[in-house]
């Protein structure tokens, strides 16, 4: 984090934070119901366990509270420039499977993948404010999934959209923690708590 | 001749080359064409247009550009816009596009003559588009994770052109579909919208002329948001009767957007909605609890929401629900007053207990009961009464006394504070004074001034008078410091009786009353008058009072307006306690129309027109002209009467004059021709039966028949006639009265009249005799002194001397004057027809004579005298046809006199007016 922010990036990055922070929140709620759509229009079990998606990072981590800011920034970018490309993956493979017939799942895909990708635009920007250079997509983005089986596919896209709600919850913790006045910066208004 | 078959192959080249395919595979192959092909060109700008003419029509039809004529919808345009460039192209410029039209075409005239088109082109003129502006967005919530953004903007001027609109909309790194509005060119709906990105909004316009770009709009979605209302409202009555708690579903996730509300509620019936203050709903809930709410009351409720921060728009009221609040004691006892009937006995009262139902806001709640409380206040150890009573009304026999009585109203949650009422022995205390009315509105402001002791509080009765039904008391209470209330619910045109009774903390002061209308109106009627007395010059005329449902307000005055058919109206303004009034000096003998007002402050209505005729004749005029006329005609009758009596000889003397007795005269002395046989003493040997005939005695003077037309004649027509037969069977009478008349005798035969009209006053007298038995008859004459003219019967006789029947029949008598006067000189008049007589009832017919005396002295009394003869005559007849017979006194005598009477007389010649009486 920069030693001393002037007051218009304080606000830039204040409000960068809080418009994330409920960012985070509505593509959580949206996943969670994206969630039910779609373990009941691809025929799964609610219950079921899924394995780790490869590729996608892991929201919960050791030692969360001792990450900086600049850290946690890279580790949610990272993980949603994967997350904006498995769920592409997964639009595409929604519509090759069922075409037209589940339009509604397709657009809720496709709601969420903006989000991802709004997010990852908010995280590009706080980035940037922090006057850090942005990663390369291509060095950091994840490598090319191996072709797999249809069912394969319903349980890894089950398995990002589990992820992804975590990821959520994760983000917006982590731009509240960031949100958090620093003793350089001076007093800022407090955000909203929740989620 | 060669020069014409040029022309004519030139021609049907130009033709062949127009209508013919071209080699390039076209249709056409022109002669020429323009450059530019169909252009767009902007309003008002200048515009040059080129023909160019291909060179194979020059070889074979010598067709050069000088020759070209440029049309603009089939008007040429003028040479001046036109330039030969060179021989085949020619070019056209307009100033101002606004004057061109479609099509543009380029002719020549071939032959000099003959105009061919050679190209045209279609020429579009309009306007670029403006930058749109005024662009403005919204974010509708259509579902709890639906949103649609739309967004409104300005296009600008008309363009004439088909002019494109694109709503964009972009990230940062993405760019969205465009929108492109349908049917309209300001406004366009995205249906997929995201939060939380700055997104930048522009509209762009182009057309054929151009393009434009309206100012971009950065702005993140949420911030435009208009959410759903709140969805399933409940209202939950709490513990507290003063409040409800309000829950709710809130459509947006608090992780979206937190909202802020604002609540609004009323009572349910009222128009006025109040709202919690916004501060206490300023952050994310899903319930809240309206507190200082009524008690038992139900309120309606309506909620909306909107983004926390203010950003963004409200929504719209959610739908309206509504709640109760649960119940709490009645907050006040309930108004008590009472009705005192002391009519049925006098030691006792009936009493009306009157309370007036709590309103909703002191009642809270549902009241179960009252509770009446009576207490005699004048004996200390007397019993306490208590009544549960559920309705407003309670009915007590009480004995003369002071009582208190208290009134507590009960609900689910307690009981009321007692309200109390004394009701005193009497109500001697002072009364209100000046009590007054003042309409205002739809209300009735009754005031008063207090009495000069203080005052707990005043009761105001009032009731609508009216006379189809009873005065139905309603009251009301007003507290002890005001000095007047509004009364409601009063109905205008309706007369209300209002009575205030101020109530002492020892007793209650005695009511005063007064009569008001909240509205006034003319009477609905109006009076009905009629006459009572209708005299010459004066009417009485007489109506009743409207009923007070008719008259719609006080009656100020009643307005009688009369008049004749063709006189002024008259108006007169009556008192309104009137039901009489006298019109006076009116004219006599004339009809009147009579119409009545009623007036009232707000007018005037009439009743029905009434019409009477004044009489002719006033009171007693007719009784004053009548009775002195009567009086001075009795008068004269008895003047007349006494006159007559007192000239009685001298009357006797012309009308009746004495006849004198042949038999007793002095001829009867001295005739040589008495034979001393002839001198019988048997009346029957002297006067054989039907030896005689009658004499009449005559007076006839020539003026007489004057006297009597032949119209006062008529109605004895009948009885002539009759006289008439009669007389050829009877003839003539000894007696005569007063009322005969000689000359009746002679009018009882027209040949009688014309025997009289030549013997005018002859005076003489004739005897008849008839032979004895068979025997000739000795004809004895024996002149007489009378002046009476000759008997019709005796001339009759003549005549008809030689019937044997007449003979036979006739009854022949001889009557003197003489010996009548002697009888009935004292008799009245009327008596006379009991002089008719019959002397043998076997053989005469009864018969009637009359005599009319035509010189009546008498000619005031001739009317009375003629219908009392009238009388007579009609007695007489009646008598005579029934058969029934009259004997008269007389008839004794008169054989008497014929017994005297010498059986012949010798004719004496005695000068007129020599007659001596005997």
């Amino acid at each position: 984090m920069a030693a001393a922010d002037s007051p218009s990036t304080a606000l830039r990055r204040r409000d960068l934070c809080s418009r994330g922070i409920r960012l985070a929140g509505k593509m959580r709620a949206d996943v969670v119901d994206l969630l039910d759509a779609y373990v009941e229009r691809q025929g799964l079990d609610a219950s079921a366990s899924v394995a780790a998606v490869e590729g996608v990072p892991l929201a919960a981590v050791e030692r969360w509270d001792e990450q900086t800011g600049t850290q946690r920034l890279l580790e949610n970018l990272a993980a949603y420039r994967a997350f904006r490309a498995l769920l592409a993956q997964m639009l595409e493979e929604q519509r090759e499977q069922l075409g037209e017939a589940d339009a509604g799942l397709g657009r809720a895909l496709a709601a969420v993948l903006l989000q991802v990708s709004a997010f990852t635009y908010h995280l590009e920007e706080l980035l940037r404010l922090e006057s850090r250079g942005i990663p390369g997509e291509e060095e950091d983005g994840p490598p090319p999934p191996p072709r797999l089986s249809i069912f394969e596919q319903k349980l890894r896209g089950l398995g990002v959209l589990r992820e992804l709600a975590q990821w959520a919850v994760r983000s917006a913790r982590d731009l509240r923690q960031l949100a958090k006045p620093s003793p350089a910066t001076g007093a800022a208004p407090g955000l909203p708590e929740s989620p | 001749m060669f020069s014409r078959w040029n022309w004519v192959a030139c021609g049907f080249y130009l033709m062949l080359n127009i209508c013919s395919p071209d080699a390039s595979g076209g249709l056409v192959q022109s002669c020429g064409h323009i450059i530019p092909e169909s252009p767009v060109l902007p309003l008002g700008s200048n515009f040059t247009a080129l023909c160019i003419l291909n060179e194979s029509c020059l070889d074979f039809g010598n067709i050069y550009a000088n020759q070209i004529i440029w049309k603009v919808k089939n008007r040429v345009v003028p040479k001046e816009q036109y330039r030969e460039i060179n021989r085949t192209v020619s070019s056209v410029t307009f100033n101002d596009t606004s004057s061109l039209a479609t099509p543009l075409t380029c002719n020549i005239l071939a032959d000099g003559q003959i105009e061919q088109n050679i190209y045209g082109i279609t020429v579009t003129v309009g306007l670029a588009p403006e930058k749109p502006k005024n662009l403005s967005c919204i974010v509708h919530q259509m579902s709890k994770s639906t949103y649609h953004m739309t967004c409104t903007w300005d296009p600008g001027r008309h363009t004439f052109l088909d002019t494109k609109f694109r709503l964009r909309y972009s990230w940062p790194e993405d760019i969205f579909p465009d929108c492109i509005p349908k049917g309209v060119n300001n406004s366009c709906t995205f249906h997929d919208v995201h939060f939380f990105v700055n997104t930048e909004i522009w509209v762009e316009a182009a057309n054929a002329l151009g393009k434009a770009e309206s100012d971009p709009l950065i702005l993140d979605p949420v911030d435009i948001v208009k959410p759903l209302s709140p969805q399933n409202i409940s209202v939950i009555p709490e513990v507290l009767p003063t409040a409800l708690k309000l829950s709710w579903e809130n459509l947006i996730s608090h992780s979206v957007i937190r909202l802020k509300f604002n609540i609004r509620y009323k009572i349910l019936g009222d128009t006025n909605w109040m709202e919690i203050p916004a501060e206490d709903t300023a952050s994310h809930r899903t319930s809240f609890s309206v507190q200082g709410l009524r008690p038992y009351t139900e309120y309606v409720f309506s909620i909306r929401c909107m983004k926390e921060d203010g950003v963004g728009y409200w929504s719209d009221w959610s739908e309206e629900k509504t709640g109760i609040t649960t119940e709490e004691k009645p907050s006040k006892g309930p108004p008590i007053w009472r009705i005192i009937d002391a009519s049925h006995s006098p030691a006792s009262w009936t009493v009306h207990l009157l309370w007036k139902a709590l309103r909703p806001f002191e009642a809270n709640g549902v009241i179960l009961q009252y509770e009446v409380t009576v207490r005699d206040k004048s004996s200390l150890s007397g019993p306490l009464k208590k009544y549960n009573v559920t309705s407003t009304n309670h009915t007590l026999q009480l004995p003369n006394g002071t009582y208190e009585v208290t009134v507590i109203a009960r609900n689910s949650a307690g009981a009321s504070p007692p309200s109390v009422l004394l009701i005193p022995a009497n109500n001697s205390k002072g009364p209100v004074t000046n009590l007054r009315t003042l309409p205002k509105h739809d209300k009735l402001w009754v005031g008063w001034t207090a009495p000069n002791s203080y005052v707990l509080k005043y009761v105001i009765e009032w009731c609508l008078v009216s006379s189809s039904s009873d005065c139905i008391i309603e009251w009301q209470i007003a507290p002890g410091n005001v000095q007047g209330i509004d009364l409601k619910g009063i109905k205008p045109f309706k007369c209300y009786l209002i009575t205030v009774y101020p109530l002492y903390a020892d007793g209650q002061g005695s009511g005063q009353s007064v009569k008001a209308y909240l509205k006034q109106d003319r009477p609905s009627k109006g009076p009905i008058v009629q006459t009572k007395k209708v005299g010459k010059a004066e009417a009485v005329l007489t109506w009743n009072h409207l009923t007070v449902d008719e008259q719609n307000g006080f009656i100020r005055n009643y307005t009688i307006v009369y008049k004749t058919i063709d006189g002024n109206e008259t108006v007169v303004t009556v008192d309104p306690s009137k039901t009489e009034y006298t019109l006076s000096s009116l004219t006599s003998d004339t009809l009147y129309t009579v119409r009545m007002m009623a007036s009232t402050d707000n007018g005037s209505r009439s009743g029905p027109d009434f019409t009477f005729t004044t009489q002719k004749f006033g009171k007693g005029e007719i009784e004053a002209i009548v009775v002195p006329v009567c009086l001075a005609f009795l008068l004269i009758v008895l003047l007349g009467v006494l006159f007559c009596f007192n000239k009685r000889d001298l009357i006797k003397k012309h009308i009746w004059p004495i006849v004198p007795d042949p038999s007793k005269s002095n001829i009867a002395q001295w005739s040589p021709q008495v034979p001393a046989k002839h001198n019988f003493n048997s009346k029957d040997q002297m006067y054989p039966e039907g030896s005689f005939t009658d004499v009449s005695v005559v007076e006839i003077e020539a003026d007489d028949k004057k006297s009597f037309s032949e119209q006062d004649l008529k109605p004895f027509d009948l009885l002539k006639k009759e006289k008439s037969t009669s007389e050829g069977h009877s003839s003539g009478i000894g007696g005569s009265s007063c009322m005969s008349s000689p000359r009746q005798s002679v009018s009882d035969s027209d040949e009688g009249e014309t025997t009289q009209n030549t013997s005018s006053t002859v005076q003489y007298s004739t005897v008849v005799l008839n032979g004895y038995r068979d025997q000739t008859p000795v004809q004895v004459f024996s002149r007489s002194e009378s002046t009476q003219p000759l008997l019709d019967s005796e001339e009759r006789s003549e005549d008809h001397a030689g019937g044997a029947d007449s003979t036979a029949q006739r009854q022949q008598y001889f009557r003197q004057h003489g010996a009548q006067d002697e009888t009935n000189t004292d008799r009245p008049c009327f008596e006379r027809p009991k002089q008719i007589t019959h002397a043998d009832e076997g053989d005469l017919v009864g018969f009637v004579q009359l005599q009319f005396s035509g010189q009546s002295s008498q000619p005031l009394g001739l009317g009375m005298e003629k219908n009392i003869q009238e009388a007579a005559l009609s007695n007489v007849f009646q008598t005579s046809t029934e058969g029934q017979t009259l004997r008269p006194e007389t008839v004794e005598e008169n054989p008497l006199s014929v017994d005297e009477m010498p059986k012949s007389y010798l004719p004496q010649t005695v000068r007129q007016g020599g007659y001596m009486p005997q």
